[in-house]
């Protein structure tokens, strides 16, 4: 019973996510901020199956991240491709990337493999950079507006209140797939060996070929990430190995606490309406951000979450007769 | 291609490296820490050398060791943050906050010094030798010199003194030296601040060779992790070779196919060597 009546609370709650922009004015920036929220959401939930349920960081999603957009600007500016086989080669691309670096980083744990992962994102960058295929310097511009045929209807679009039909459903099947990815087998292996790593060898669990499955699971999720954030701003360019992402999907995971289900979007949300509505210029954004990570993480490690658990139990405390 | 002039700069760019790595080195030998922000402090040790040269008109002598001093003075101040996790040995919010940290840097630094690329000129840099075809600068020479002669006392206090001693049992069991009567923490903080510094000081070193920018960072980070790893981590005799042998190889890379790609080329023979020998090339 109770848990058909979360199936429908869930159902609901996406329903009305979808007309979150037009409750908020329905005005262009509106879109705009919630179509970013949904795609970088998106990109953090990648590197949040790493950190909340493997327990590594990972500091290379801002690679698959920019291989799906680049995937995206490649294939529909040089070949013309549409919006499905766009999404397929970023998916493909990323899962590429995923084995080798993966496989690379087999036998590394802890800071080994966050170096490496880090190390792989600062030479994907120089590579794009120098890389005259890739659009060097310039990036590559005029990335078409999205185009998805689906039996006789046109979706996707090229501005944003158009991309917000599929940034919502992008999300929404995202969240879905992270709720399944938490109760199949590879999701509790996961954090099975995270928490307890005896336990899982004991029970013949295959930790590193635990590490690499998830691995490899998680890039494509932020590959279309990147892959739709090429159609918003019909651009991709070598900003997107930028640490900004990296620093913005550590933000999102830590900020509400691991392991929530809606604990990435919710932190993606307040980073956003921060820089979109409250912002204090671009240098004073990095200073913000940079900050409450640091913060987040030294005061209350477990997130707003844990802020929350300690204001219930001193006000149980309060509460209780003090004879 | 010179070769003479070409081992030449790979020394020179070997013990720049090596400068920069040594902090790391020791950080994550002692306290098995990481620092993620040693890149973006490699920056503020340059941009608060030039900012006291230009600002203040201290000449470069001056500027460096006070720069040295302010990045050293930062460390007591973030590790004092850190270390009820450093305590806790909670390694992978460390990595993180440490990110954090590096952010808030960069940030606060273009705010501070401005976005634009500054000449951080050294008066060593001005003065130049040669020898037949081989030509190098004093800034070379000091870099090389300044380097063997820190690594070399770094050596003997961290094996022939009582201090050493202390720090490597930190390293080896931090709650065994506790029962011994040893503050850790204050080892802890002792080893970051030196990292800090060191930091500081080869970016007072090495910086000059080109114009400095608040953005800047990242390949030092990689460089100096090539180096810990292929040294053996926190190995000090180590690091100094693999410095070396990187600096050889950036300048012979960068002459005979593309000075464009040595830091990913570097980064391929990080890949290598990790996937063949994990441990580094100094492990048995």
């Amino acid at each position: 019973m109770i848990k058909r009546h979360s199936t429908s609370f869930a159902l609901v709650l996406a329903g009305l996510a979808y007309f979150v922009p037009t409750v908020a004015g329905g005005a262009p920036a509106a879109y705009t901020a919630c179509t970013t929220i949904a795609i970088l959401a998106v990109m953090a939930y990648g590197a949040d199956l790493i950190l909340s349920y493997l327990g590594e960081v990972s500091l290379g999603h801002t690679v698959f991240w920019a291989a799906g957009g680049y995937a995206a600007a490649l294939l529909s500016v040089n070949y013309g491709w549409n919006g499905w086989a766009t999404a397929g080669g970023a998916i493909v691309v990323a899962i590429i990337f995923a084995c080798l670096l993966g496989l690379a980083t087999l036998r590394t744990r802890e800071f080994v493999f966050s170096l490496v992962t880090y190390a792989a994102a600062v030479v994907a960058m120089e590579i794009a950079f120098n890389w005259s295929y890739l659009g060097g310097s310039d990036g590559i511009v005029g990335v078409p507006p999205l185009d998805l045929p689906l039996f006789g209807w046109q979706l996707g679009g090229g501005t944003n209140d158009e991309l917000w039909l599929i940034a919502w459903l992008l999300l929404m099947v995202t969240l879905l797939f992270i709720h399944r990815f938490r109760r199949s087998r590879l999701g509790i292996s996961a954090l099975m060996v995270h928490m307890n790593p005896d336990l899982a060898t004991a029970l013949g669990v295959d930790a590193r070929r635990v590490r690499l499955a998830v691995f490899v699971t998680s890039a494509p999720i932020s590959a279309l990430a990147g892959w739709l954030y090429a159609y918003q701003r019909a651009y991709v360019g070598t900003d997107m190995f930028e640490s900004y992402f990296l620093v913005l999907m550590l933000t999102a995971i830590v900020i509400v606490g691991r392991r929530m289900i809606l604990g990435p979007l919710v932190g993606t949300a307040l980073i956003i309406v921060q820089q979109n509505f409250f912002s204090i210029g671009g240098d004073g954004d990095k200073i913000v951000l940079g900050a409450v990570l640091a913060a987040i993480l030294l005061l209350w490690p477990k997130g707003l979450v844990g802020v929350w658990d300690l204001l219930a139990s001193r006000r149980a405390q309060a509460a209780r007769p003090t004879t | 291609m010179n070769l003479a002039q070409q081992l030449i700069n790979g020394l020179v760019l070997g013990s720049g490296y090596a400068l920069i790595a040594i902090g790391w080195t020791v950080l994550l030998g002692a306290a098995r820490l990481v620092n993620f922000a040693h890149g973006q402090l490699y920056m503020l040790g340059a941009f608060v050398a030039w900012a006291i040269m230009q600002k203040l008109g201290f000449s470069y002598y001056l500027a460096v060791p006070l720069a040295v001093l302010t990045v050293g003075l930062l460390g007591v101040l973030l590790q004092v943050m850190m270390l009820p996790l450093v305590m806790q040995q909670n390694l992978t919010s460390l990595m993180i906050v440490t990110l954090g940290f590096g952010y808030v840097f960069t940030g606060g630094a273009s705010k501070i010094f401005g976005g634009d690329p500054q000449a951080f000129v050294s008066p060593l840099t001005a003065a130049s030798i040669r020898f037949g075809d081989v030509w190098f600068t004093w800034a070379d020479v000091v870099t090389l010199v300044g380097t063997l002669i820190l690594f070399a006392v770094l050596w003997l206090v961290l094996n022939r003194t009582r201090t050493g001693a202390i720090v490597r049992s930190v390293a080896e069991d931090p709650k065994l030296a506790q029962l011994f009567g040893i503050n850790a923490a204050l080892v802890y903080i002792g080893v970051f601040v030196f990292e800090c510094a060191a930091v500081a000081f080869g970016a007072g070193l090495v910086a000059p060779r080109s114009p400095i920018l608040t953005s800047m960072g990242f390949d030092e980070v990689i460089l100096t992790f090539v180096i810990v790893v292929l040294g053996g981590i926190g190995s000090v005799g180590g690091s100094l070779l693999a410095g070396f042998g990187l600096g050889m190889f950036t300048a012979l890379f960068g002459a005979l196919v593309s000075p464009a790609h040595t830091t990913a080329a570097a980064f391929f023979v990080l890949l290598a060597v990790l996937v063949l020998r994990p441990g580094g090339l100094a492990a048995k």
